[in-house]
């Protein structure tokens, strides 16, 4: 079977690649039904292939008759990039910097504890992103992958994270604990919270994958959609143990962490594999089909 | 745009045709052009080349609305489907084409039946 997602990239040109996959996945999926029907009505593969890019007709027009139709895509995804991806992305740098700041110069528990707080809640604005940058009436109307994961996936991390806040509060009160047990000091990777606490937490993720994957399976979304949208939480701790911590790590040049990188397998297993498997669970229910209606 | 039809009444007809057919359920591209193509007898082709600028251009006047979705064999699939604004403008295209085949048939004995 030829790699047709390839073929419309060549022949669209590379740029489509990186800024309108979705026009690359369609047509490449059209190609693919076209041939496989050829292949069916009994030619061989060459004839197949022949007939298949036939369809096509001059690559050149097409890909401009595409961008005469569909020019506003491009400069939205760049505005996006420019105007979101990465204004966050260094904010979230800058706050992992200051919180190995505060670390260092052994600031007080609250302080550390609401850096802690700032920083996920940063993470939760990276997730909700799509959102907010949909503020221009053309915009206006989500798009599929906000409607099926960004928003059922910032739902399900609220709520996520919301039952880990107020699990921590009624245990000890003090919200200067908020999140400190995610730093990878090796007391916290596996003793930073009481085992049942632990174990309530997990279960709690399971009705939050639930959310997460039925709100996405509504918005139309594919397996893989409900699947991201109901362990979005876990992706979420994935990101911050795999991006940001290892930063951390080596900035304060954390000697413990960099002699025993297994604390980091460790802690990527209690705060992402094991709420991931929970979410999962969750979300099973709803990674049946549901809504296409087959021609 | 459709081979047995000369170009500039079947670059109008594309639109009804797509129109009409979303109407009633929503399809992806494929499905688009096979679904015209079978029920018009062969008469309205689509290729790849004339469906997706086409349908790009309709979705962009925000007459049609594409979302992925998994389809019977479990593959992501952008189905179309019509929006209201698409929906309004497909009784007053229905009109513009019956009056131009009456029309039509009026002058040269052409009719649309």
């Amino acid at each position: 079977m030829p790699d047709w997602r390839k073929i419309v990239l060549q022949r669209l040109g590379e740029s489509y690649g990186s800024c309108r996959q979705d026009i690359v996945e369609e047509l490449a999926a059209h190609l693919e039904e076209i041939y496989e029907a050829g292949r069916e009505r009994g030619f061989d593969e060459a004839e197949a292939l022949r007939r298949t890019l036939q369809e096509a007709g001059d690559w050149r027009v097409l890909a401009a008759e595409i961008a005469r139709a569909k020019p506003e895509e491009d400069s939205m995804n760049q505005q996006r990039t420019r105007k979101l991806w990465l204004p966050a992305l260094a904010s979230i740098t800058f706050t992992a910097v200051l919180l190995v700041i505060f670390d260092k110069m052994h600031a007080s528990p609250l302080t550390v504890g609401l850096g802690h707080l700032a920083m996920m809640l940063q993470l939760a604005w990276f997730a909700a992103m799509p959102l907010l940058g949909q503020t221009q009436p053309e915009e206006a109307r989500m798009n599929q992958r906000t409607r099926t994961i960004w928003l059922p996936g910032f739902v399900t991390l609220t709520a996520a994270s919301l039952f880990l806040f107020a699990e921590e509060f009624v245990l000890t009160r003090d919200p200067s604990s908020y999140m400190t047990d995610l730093s990878l000091r090796p007391q916290h990777v596996v003793s930073g919270l009481p085992l049942w606490l632990y174990g309530a937490w997990l279960l709690a993720q399971v009705p939050c994958g639930a959310v997460g994957a039925f709100l996405s399976r509504r918005g139309g979304g594919s397996i893989v959609a409900r699947i991201v949208a109901g362990a979005f939480p876990a992706l979420m701790m994935l990101l911050l143990f795999v991006v940001v911590i290892p930063i951390s790590v080596v900035v304060e040049r954390n000697a413990y962490v960099l002699s025993h990188p297994s604390v980091v397998v460790l802690a990527i297993l209690i705060w992402a594999g094991g709420p991931g498997v929970a979410l999962l669970i969750g979300a099973a229910p709803f990674l049946k089909e549901s809504t296409p209606q087959p021609a | 745009m459709t081979k047995r039809i000369p170009s500039k009444i079947s670059r109008g007809s594309a639109e009804l045709a797509i129109l009409s057919l979303l109407a009633d359920q929503p399809f992806y591209g494929f499905e688009i052009a096979k679904q015209i193509g079978e029920r018009t007898g062969g008469a309205l082709q689509f290729t790849l080349a004339s469906l997706y600028p086409l349908l790009y251009e309709m979705e962009k006047r925000g007459w049609v609305e594409g979302r992925w979705q998994a389809n019977h064999a479990g593959r992501d699939r952008r189905y179309y489907r019509l929006t209201p604004s698409g929906r309004k403008q497909l009784a007053p295209l229905r009109k513009e084409w019956r009056s131009f085949f009456q029309a039509l048939d009026a002058l040269a004995g052409v009719s649309h039946a």
